[in-house]
């Protein structure tokens, strides 16, 4: 008999249902949307992120101290030990692989310009856009049009392969005076050091060092330095997840973990557990998360998540109101049925039993909804914001009709508490 | 001699300074139909309110079936509620979502279990055996009050205490009302019926005359 007058009073008070449910609805499609960003917004930010460039640098592990003026390194390739180029897929046989957006290699050596009284600059090879297929990925590409999105190229990017192609970068140019199209002879410095005519495709624009240098396709500058298969440096774009208080006790150092932090730190895509795997995986580099990065993708995420709780918080207590003044006015139209079943033996707890059970379906039909209204908006304000979609997280939903029956039954508990106040005597006779 | 079912002492209601209900002292007996008759204000309403247990005394004693009730909690007078009486209201106060049988079926769910069988049998009873799936907005002023009248019958209460019964029903309705009360009478049930309808009044065993709350005359309808 429950179940039939929660049924019937559900299905035949159609209109205040209705109106108590858009209520939950538009809380819940509020929360579930924040919640669903929320949860999301670290891989958005960290991908966000990206445009500031590498977030990991490797380097060869006894990697000797640069000698550099004027960005130009005067201490010889020869004898350095570098890092081999045949190696650099297993960055993608990580645990985190599939966080791996991509990487770029670099070989830097100095070069002397013809026709400018032998003038030293700095080359740096490296590669532009290049397919490198890896375990799972045939189409994983590579280079620094992946890795470093904000440099700008007046002009064309050279080809991998094309041998007679070079970047000149911006202040280079500007002193040199170089343009698209010019032709220019280098020479690598060194006793090995080999010489080659490049024609410049395109004007670089950093805001780095390479605006005074020249870079060129890794596999050419390579072969003029006579290193061959070397790296010296390679940039790696890894996506990440806010740093915490367990990454950075791990940060100081992951030997003071206990086995179970251990396995919760390796198995988060922390930056500092992605370079310990990708140490792991390559001996002899050192991976060295790059902070500035790193601490400011945490730092955005950390305000961002808790602005949405806020906004949660306050999308919460505006439906609870609205619901409580529904209940208000639910209860006062009802109160000669509440009137009659306390006249017919109800005990109060039997009334409230029915009112709160009446917003308890409210809340769950409301918190379904406003899951689904909430995955729209949540779609438009990823597309809006981060100029993606947002991915669904399943959690979102018995989250969400759990907060939402809270909601219900929250603002509904003050006003119910008129039903004890109300005597059948007085309702059902309009006098006593 | 009959049973006696219902007795007050002295029963007395104040609402602050005024006393609506002045030391009423009343018997009725198993099978008796009474009417009480008053003019407004008499304190008809008051006296029903009572002997329903929907409110207590402020002083008097109020025997019914056995049980004292003066002084029981609200929790105890809930049960006696729920045991003794069947209500029959002026207004109907029917529950708009539910069916006329479900309606009746509410009253078995706060006395013990629902039977939909007897429910329907009750309905039966009171001649709305082809409305039973029928909502209060789809029934007669009549058919609501018979439906009231079952709902009041379900549980085989001691006592009906109804409220001006056919005050909302035209001439054909009250009629119908009418035949029912008697064909109660004559099942033995014990009736007391608060009315301003000296016609229906007439049908009763005994009529209890109020007047400022104040029993002015207590005899024989006949």
């Amino acid at each position: 008999m429950f179940f039939l007058m929660l049924r019937q009073s559900f299905f035949r008070g159609r209109k205040r249902k209705a109106l108590a449910t858009i209520t939950i609805v538009l809380a819940a499609s509020l929360i579930t949307a924040l919640m669903n960003i929320s949860i999301d917004v670290g891989d958005k930010m960290s991908k966000e992120m990206k445009s500031y460039g590498a977030n990991i640098n490797m380097v060869p592990k006894s990697e000797n101290i640069s000698l550099e003026i004027g960005g130009v390194d005067y201490n010889p390739l020869e004898g350095q030990v570098l890092i081999d180029q045949k190696e650099l897929p297993k960055i993608k046989d990580i645990f985190w692989h599939n966080n791996i957006v991509g990487y770029a290699p670099f070989l830097k050596v100095t070069a002397e310009l013809a026709g400018s009284g032998k003038r030293r600059v700095p080359l740096v090879g490296t590669e532009f856009d290049r397919v490198t297929p890896v375990a799972g990925d045939e189409e994983f590409r590579t280079g620094v049009k992946v890795v470093n999105p904000y440099w700008q190229v007046h002009g064309e990017w050279p080809a991998d392969d094309d041998g007679g192609a070079i970047l000149a970068g911006a202040g280079l140019a500007r002193e040199m005076n170089l343009k698209a199209g010019d032709r220019i002879r280098v020479k690598v410095a060194g006793e090995k050091g080999g010489e080659e005519i490049f024609t410049v495709k395109g004007i670089l624009t950093t805001s780095g060092a390479e605006e005074s240098g020249l870079v060129a396709p890794l596999q050419v500058v390579q072969r003029l330095a006579g290193l061959e298969g070397k790296v010296q440096s390679v940039s790696v774009s890894a996506l990440t997840v806010p740093e915490d208080k367990l990454s950075r006790k791990a940060r100081n150092s992951s030997d003071k973990l206990d086995s179970a932090e251990y396995d919760r730190w390796y198995c988060t895509a922390y930056v500092s557990s992605i370079t310990h795997q990708i140490e792991e995986a390559i001996p002899n580099v050192t991976a060295r998360p790059i902070w500035q990065v790193a601490a400011s993708e945490g730092a955005v995420v950390n305000k961002i998540q808790l602005l949405m709780i806020v906004v949660t918080v306050a999308a919460f207590i505006a439906s609870g109101l609205g619901i409580s003044s529904l209940m208000v006015t639910t209860i006062m139209e009802r109160s000669r049925e509440i009137g009659l079943m306390k006249a017919l033996g109800a005990a109060d707890w039997e009334v409230y039993l029915l009112f709160l059970s009446e917003s308890a379906v409210v809340g769950v039909v409301g918190g379904l909804l406003g899951c689904a209204a909430g995955y729209g908006l949540s779609q438009v304000i990823g597309l809006s914001v981060f100029g993606s979609t947002v991915a669904f997280s399943p959690i979102v939903i018995p989250v969400n009709v759990a907060i939402s029956v809270m909601i219900a039954l929250a603002g509904s508990l003050m006003p119910s508490r008129l039903i004890t106040k109300l005597y059948p005597a007085e309702v059902l006779h309009g006098r006593r | 001699m009959e049973q006696i079912v219902l007795e007050t002492k002295g029963l007395t209601k104040r609402f602050g300074n005024v006393t609506s209900l002045d030391r009423v002292d009343m018997q009725v007996r198993k099978g008796e139909w009474v009417s009480i008759m008053g003019p407004s204000g008499s304190g008809k309403t008051t006296m029903l309110n009572l002997l329903s247990c929907l409110d207590a005394p402020s002083e008097g004693e109020y025997i019914l079936d056995g049980v004292a009730t003066a002084t029981l909690t609200e929790k105890q007078r809930v049960a006696v509620r729920r045991e003794k009486i069947g209500l029959i209201f002026q207004q109907f106060h029917l529950v708009p979502y539910l069916t006329a049988l479900e309606n009746v079926m509410l009253a078995q769910y706060y006395h013990s279990m629902i039977d939909s069988k007897d429910a329907e049998q009750a309905l039966v009873h009171v001649g709305l055996g082809h409305r039973i799936g029928h909502l209060p907005s789809q029934l007669s002023g009549g058919e609501q009050q018979r439906v009231c009248i079952a709902r009041a019958l379900i549980n085989q209460p001691a006592i009906i205490l109804a409220d001006e019964p056919t005050g909302n029903l035209d001439e054909a309705n009250e009629e119908v009302v009418l035949n029912l009360f008697q064909e109660l009478h004559r099942e033995g049930r014990t009736i007391i019926l608060v009315t301003h309808n000296p016609e229906l009044a007439e049908y009763s065993d005994r009529v209890i005359r109020l007047h400022h709350g104040r029993v002015q005359n207590d005899a024989s309808a006949h």
